[in-house]
């Protein structure tokens, strides 16, 4: 593809006259052409000479996109977007009769009392008189500029009230907002009565959840009202007030009118966004003649303000008081095009990537305006906002309510659309258009203020009286104003952003009573990873700025101390943690530092308050009911340790391990490279692994080996035959264990796998890797003699254990470094599906651990996550959305794939899918294997893949209410990670002492109580469970379903195939598997002998045989009725139910429930 | 017991008081091409054995019909479908496994006559005379398995690895000796070593991939491109015809793309 454009481009000369050069070919092929003239011919008649609209066209696509396959989904995507013109024939026929219908409307005194006014404020006789509108009412926003986009379409109209409606003063102490408020109000109650719009459902919402905007939201009757709606706008002609009353200095809202007091000859604090709100109305109609003269008949136009809404709505940055809205994104192509940025005829794929890349390097803090003659200075006017873009009239700032943070953010996306879009190796369309990525799956933590005595407290206590004029009262704003100027002053650098994340407000009914909103407030912050978890905040050095030390003691309170570092200097300096602390405890620096600063400075209690950041982190810790203090070790271990904790222990015995092997003498050969290929080397494991490995009897006891991959030096004498080669290889082994023992006094052992090793608590397995083996695997004969190497099932697995798993395994260790936040990741996702009784064998561990690498990877947002618990999420949403049949995913460690590679990778897979497994994924390390090494046909398999995506979805669901939610709690962990026990046919319980508890913390199972628990350790390398569950599903695949907890389940759960593989049939010699004869000569399969083979595989093992239904009715008998029942009832999240393709795995919707109200066994934890 | 398609059907119990057993298809195994290790009037052949089943349990088993000479397993009847199931279990030191599947077996005995005894019999017992399972099963097993299996015992190990390099040994000096002689062997073959006047080239694919690659590169190097016009003008037109290509194959793409309905943003 590269060279393809290399050669157009260069050969672009060529083709300005496209007129005449094949002309003069064609004259100069006369007269060359005699010595080959059929060669000729036959080129001549398969390629037609390409005209100039082709080649216009061809070159275009190269140019202006960069790919055809970029241009052709932005096209259809396009397509789908489309109006459908029933919905604009509705709008104009709505329009039509709404026109006619407000003109016949009469002039009348208000009476006020029977009508529900949708503001909140106090109700002051104004002598509001009803006039007839005297213009006709018009489609104002993405209506007008032929811009609606779905799934919902909101066409809005406004409608200007007439200057007989205002007085002089109107302008003062909100009159304007309350007679507008009254105007829509007595506009809704007149319409109501006509029958033409009988069929249409009234109801009023906020615009932007500004609570000084009511609009009027007429819905039809029907279907489409599904999909349609329309939104009434009051407005006011510009000519009723002078556009110089609202400047930013001025005071429209008087102090009095809160009854506070106000010295006279004191000048009035001003209220700029007060001002802007009116502004909004006045300035309307004329910047909706600004939009309508860009956009009105310019496709291209409306289809890059088109991309750009889709891009800033899959974003959800446009949500709210404090969104980014569209309409700041179309005047703002406006703007361009009056730079001259712009031009008529720019494409939409230009438009839109003009924008992205002006607004990526923009600065708005300085102000920009559409005005041709700014009436103030826009350093002036840029003072008293964060942001500033002037409307056309030069008065109105569009971005009043845009904090500074969401500005910013935006600007970060379209910063890394526009690399996206630069980056020929990535399918930017995707990441761009099509992925959903919610605003909370960007943040890192969250901060919740919701209860209305917090709330109170603080807009009470805290609040300056300039702020509460300046924004009407409204508390949303304020608030936010509050505590990121308190949050960004404490936190400094440990955050990129603090953002509100907020929800629209939802439309009441015309007779009921206004809402209050914004009386909360729901903070994320995105943290700098770099900086977010040092342990300490350095102030000035005391004896050079005396009065910042004190302005920093003063703010940081008695947790400010002095310190005296070893550079010398002494400064005032707050410390979080010890340095040496684990990473878990790390992360919770920024919570202790917004709880503290809460407390300090605002009062707030921590439960005034909830802060969200690293709930789920638990996890993954050990488990309270295995006492550390009981294990004999060197290593200072504490209880409350967690899975990556105790990692680095591991990681420095194996340090240890490789350097005495390295230095190992009397070898015929030196050890060359040492790798550790078990998760653990990657901080994946999330089991903790303790120091617990002894020998007991003889033999090695140890919960997990970790498996070591050496390489010895080079010599050419090695056998050229395998079992040779082998028994070389494991006298080897022998060799290294006599010589460990003799010189390090190491214990050591000889398994068939490798050599075990004993050391520090760890047992390790070494394994001898040699290039030559590997060949003589892939060692073939054609029939030709010729020796050929050709990959076999064998060698490939051979070739991933022990010479790509090492180079990954190295690659995963350095997205740790570099994301600190990966491996808690793939612990807290390792630990959820195993709780969903998944174990490696329906799901690769390695999957897991690939995706989430992929996660950190690649760029989808501007930010990597610096929280455990947020690239937990991403996890669940890149299972629950992604679409795997068209989906390869790719790690490209050090960028060693190049773009041609990857396309060619790209074009085999969409051609050729079938050959590819499920899910698909390949490393920088595998290309000769691209996307077959990790996973297979079998695993995960087409019902294993749908069950993780539906599990997903659910998780994700509940994670997001609870997560915005006003009044729920976070989800707990127990809720999530406790699978359902619903839609198994049998579950196999298991003799709790013979299985081994997990050292996690434990959440307990869906089917039996928590039993005495055994921390028996197994002998080294006898994984009997699984390796009995790998039994039964290679024999009973065919029949049956296996899940069990990887983690220490004491229970295996079994679901039959569908009924059809036990219904009789023919008797055929290669389909008799498992087969008994019934009547009528037919075979068929009977559950019972296969129940008796589970046992029987099973021996020792199992416990007992029953179904789901009879564990639970014991359950419920066994625990107290009592603390059952009175639980309050929770109100469970209803969910889109899915259909399930396979009935196999499909859980009733009641187990979906049972997901969600798993609280009993939460009490239990 | 029942017949069904000339298989004689007989349970098989794990236990005296078994009540599901599985059912085992057998008859003397016959067909056209003959196997040396199945011969034809010796051999009764068992379908639908469960994967549990052991070669020896078999042959303990079939002892009350008369010796049994081997047993031996496959998936599924055919032609080097036995030779498959325990594929790589002579190299010594793999950790090679027969799979552990449904199968099907094959119990050759020593006399013919034994043949009709098997056949007459009226359910497969796997257990002695005390009704104890002969099939090893749960903590034995798994304990077997670990200390016989997993774990090697290294002074074992270390005689059998030299008796195994010492033979090897033995045999690749033979193989070195015979090629340095570069005698005739009774075929009239003529083994080529590395050594010696008369040695080729190794016979790999990169080897030969090499040799022809540097052939072809040689040939490319004398070739003129872009000299001639016509060749210009072609290579230009090669170039339209590729972007066309890449046109419409990227509309086809889109084509299959847009079945999937992946153009919903929301």
């Amino acid at each position: 593809m590269l060279d393809a454009t290399a050669i157009v481009t260069s050969s672009d000369d060529g083709f300005h006259e496209p007129s005449q050069s094949p002309a003069q070919k064609r004259k100069a092929q006369a007269a060359k052409g005699e010595g080959k003239p059929k060669k000729f011919k036959t080129t001549e008649a398969s390629v037609k000479p390409p005209t100039l609209e082709e080649i216009k066209e061809l070159r275009d696509t190269r140019n202006l996109f960069h790919s055809n396959l970029f241009k052709l989904q932005v096209k259809e995507m396009l397509e789908e977007l489309q109006l459908k013109p029933k919905y604009s024939s509705y709008i104009d026929s709505f329009l039509e009769t709404f026109t006619t219908a407000v003109q016949e409307l009469e002039n009348a005194l208000l009476d006020t009392c029977q009508l529900e006014v949708p503001l909140h404020l106090r109700k002051e006789n104004l002598n509001f008189k009803f006039v007839t509108p005297t213009s006709a009412p018009m489609l104002i926003g993405a209506a007008a500029t032929g811009t609606l986009m779905g799934p919902k379409f909101v066409a809005d109209v406004a409608l200007e009230m007439p200057a007989a409606c205002f007085q002089k003063d109107d302008h003062l102490n909100m009159i304007y907002d309350q007679k507008r408020a009254l105007y829509l109000a007595t506009m809704a109650s007149k319409l109501k009565r006509l029958t033409e719009f009988a069929s249409i459902q009234f109801a009023y919402n906020y615009h932007a959840n500004n609570p000084l905007k009511p609009v009027l939201e007429l819905t039809p009757a029907g279907k489409m009202g599904k999909h349609l709606s329309i939104r009434l706008f009051i407005t006011a002609p510009e000519q009723i007030f002078k556009l110089n009353r609202f400047v930013p200095s001025n005071n429209n809202i008087r102090p009095s009118l809160f009854g506070d007091e106000w010295k006279q000859g004191q000048t009035l604090p001003p209220t700029p966004h007060y001002n802007a709100n009116v502004l909004f109305d006045l300035t309307l109609a004329q910047n909706q003649q600004l939009l309508l003269d860009s956009f009105a008949d310019r496709r291209n136009f409306q289809d890059g303000l088109l991309l750009l809404k889709v891009w800033l709505r899959q974003r959800q940055l446009d949500i709210g008081y404090s969104g980014f809205s569209a309409h700041i994104l179309a005047a703002y192509i406006v703007y361009l095009k009056q730079q001259r940025l712009l031009h008529q005829s720019s494409s939409s794929y230009q438009v839109a990537r003009t924008v992205w890349n002006q607004l990526a390097n923009s600065d708005w803090t300085q102000g920009i305006t559409l005005a041709q003659e700014q009436p103030q200075q826009l350093s002036m006017l840029a003072g008293h906002y964060d942001v500033c873009f002037m409307d056309v009239t030069g008065y109105y700032n569009l971005c009043a309510n845009l904090p500074l943070a969401v500005y910013k953010a935006v600007c970060a996306e379209a910063k890394l659309a526009v690399e996206l879009l630069n980056d020929m190796k990535v399918n930017s369309f995707t990441h761009i258009f099509m992925q959903k990525s919610p605003l909370y799956t960007r943040m890192d933590n969250m901060l919740k203020i919701t209860q209305p005595g917090s709330v109170d407290q603080l807009l009470q206590l805290h609040l300056q009286p300039d702020v509460k004029y300046d924004y009407a009262n409204n508390s949303h704003p304020q608030l936010l104003k509050l505590l990121t100027e308190l949050l960004e002053k404490g936190l400094g650098q440990r955050v990129h952003a603090i953002l509100p994340v907020e929800l629209p407000t939802t439309p009441w009914s015309v007779d009921s009573q206004a809402p209050v909103i914004g009386r909360c407030l729901q903070l994320g912050l995105i943290l700098d990873p770099e900086h977010a978890y040092e342990v300490l905040d350095k102030g000035p050095a005391t004896n050079e700025d005396a009065a910042g030390a004190a302005e920093f003691r003063r703010f940081w309170g008695e947790k400010s101390e002095l310190r005296r570092f070893q550079d010398g200097s002494i400064t005032e300096s707050v410390v979080w943690a010890a340095a040496t602390d684990p990473p878990s405890q790390k992360r919770l620096i920024v919570r202790q530092i917004v709880l503290y600063l809460l407390e300090h400075q605002l009062q707030m209690e921590a439960s005034d308050v909830q802060y969200l950041g690293a709930e789920l982190d638990i996890v993954h810790s050990l488990t309270p009911s295995f006492k550390v203090a009981k294990l004999q070790t060197k290593l200072q271990l504490k209880q409350d340790t967690d899975a990556e904790a105790l990692t680095p222990h591991v990681i420095h015995c194996y340090d240890a391990l490789a350097r005495q092997l390295h230095s190992l003498e009397d070898l015929p050969l030196d050890i060359v490279t040492i790798s550790g290929i078990s998760p653990i080397f990657r901080y994946c494991e999330p089991q903790p692994l303790l120091p617990q490995a002894r020998l007991v009897a003889d033999r090695m006891h140890a919960n997990q080996l970790l498996h070591v991959i050496i390489q010895l030096g080079s010599s050419g004498k090695w056998p050229n035959e395998l079992g040779a080669l082998r028994s070389l290889k494991t006298a080897f082994l022998i060799q290294i264990g006599k010589q460990l023992k003799a010189q390090h006094r190491l214990h050591w052992q000889l398994a068939k796998e490798g050599l075990l090793l004993l050391k520090q608590g760890y047992c390790f397995l070494l394994e001898l890797a040699h290039t030559k083996e590997l060949a003589l695997l892939k060692q073939q004969q054609t029939e030709r003699g010729i020796t050929t190497y050709v990959d076999n099932p064998a060698s490939r697995e051979l070739e991933r254990r022990q010479y790509i798993l090492p180079r990954v395994n190295g690659g995963l260790h350095a997205l740790y470094q570099m994301h600190g936040a990966f491996g808690a990741t793939v612990l807290i996702a390792k630990r959820w599906l195993a709780t969903q009784l998944l174990d490696n064998g329906l799901w690769p561990d390695m999957a897991t651990e690939l995706l989430v690498a992929h996660l950190f990877q690649q760029r989808q947002m501007p930010h990597t996550t610096a929280s455990p618990q947020t690239g937990f999420i991403r996890f669940l949403q890149l299972l629950a959305h992604t679409d795997w049949n068209a989906e390869l995913f790719l790690l490209n460690f050090n960028n060693s794939w190049t773009e041609q590679q990857i396309s060619d990778l790209g074009h085999s897979f969409r051609s050729d899918r079938q050959s590819y497994p499920l899910l698909c994924l390949a490393t920088a390390y595998d290309q000769q294997h691209a996307g077959r090494l990790w996973t297979s046909d079998e695993c995960p398999s087409k019902p294993v893949l749908a069950r993780v995506t539906l599990l997903a979805r659910h998780a994700l669901q509940l994670i997001e209410t609870r997560l915005l939610s006003q009044r729920l709690t976070f989800v707990r962990p127990a809720h999530l990670f406790m699978p359902s026990g619903e839609g198994y046919d049998l579950v196999i319980q298991l003799k709790p002492d013979l299985v081994s508890n997990t050292l996690c913390y434990d959440l307990g199972s869906p089917f039996v109580q928590f039993s005495q628990r055994n921390f028996r350790l197994p002998q080294a390398g006898s994984d009997q469970l699984a390796r009995i569950v790998e039994q039964l599903r290679a024999a009973y695949s065919d029949f049956a379903a296996f899940f069990y907890n990887p983690h220490g389940g004491k229970e295996l759960a079994i679901v039959w195939r569908p009924a059809s593989e036990f219904a009789p049939k023919a008797f055929k010699v290669n389909e008799l598997q498992a087969c008994t004869p019934c009547s009528g000569g037919k075979v068929q399969v009977s559950r019972d002998i296969l129940l008796e083979d589970f046992k029987l595989l099973l021996k020792d093992f199992y416990l007992r045989v029953c179904t789901p239904e009879q564990l639970k009715r014991e359950r419920r008998e066994h625990t107290e009725p009592k603390r059952y029942f009175n639980r309050p009832a929770e109100d469970d999240t209803s969910k889109p139910q899915k259909k399930r393709k396979k009935q196999k795995n499909a859980p009733q919707t009641d187990s979906k429930k049972r997901l969600i109200k798993s609280k009993s066994l939460s009490a239990l934890c | 017991m029942p017949e069904i398609e000339g298989y004689r059907v007989v349970p098989l119990r794990m236990s005296p008081d078994a009540k599901n057993c599985h059912s085992v298809y057998m008859r003397e195994h016959f067909i056209r091409l003959m196997d040396p290790n199945k011969p034809k009037g010796r051999t009764l052949f068992l379908l639908n054995v469960p994967p549990y089943v052991t070669e020896e349990s078999l042959q303990t088993f079939f002892k009350t019909a008369g010796n049994v000479e081997s047993v031996l397993f496959a998936e599924k009847p055919g032609r080097d479908e036995t030779t498959k199931w325990y594929e790589g279990m002579d190299v010594p030191f793999s950790n090679a496994q027969t799979p552990f599947k449904f199968k099907v077996a094959y119990v050759v005995f020593q006399k013919s006559s034994s043949i009709g005894r098997a056949l007459a019999i009226q359910s497969l017992d796997l257990y002695n005379s005390s009704g104890e399972c002969i099939i090893k099963t749960g903590m034995e097993l798994w304990h077997e398995e670990y200390e016989k299996n997993f774990m090697l015992d290294v002074a074992k190990t270390q005689t059998e690895i030299d008796a195994y390099m010492a033979a090897y040994d033995k045999s690749e000096r033979a193989a070195l000796a015979a090629a340095k002689a570069s005698e005739a062997d009774p075929n009239g073959w003529v083994t080529v070593g590395k050594e010696g006047r008369n040695a080729g080239f190794e016979q790999k694919e990169s080897v030969i991939g090499r040799i022809e690659s540097k052939m072809q590169k040689d040939k490319k190097t004398k070739e003129l491109k872009n000299f001639y016009t016509f060749q210009i003008r072609e290579s230009k037109m090669q170039n339209i015809v590729e972007l066309r290509q890449k046109y419409e194959e990227d509309k086809r793409k889109i084509e299959l793309l847009k079945q999937s309905r992946r153009f919903r943003p929301f």
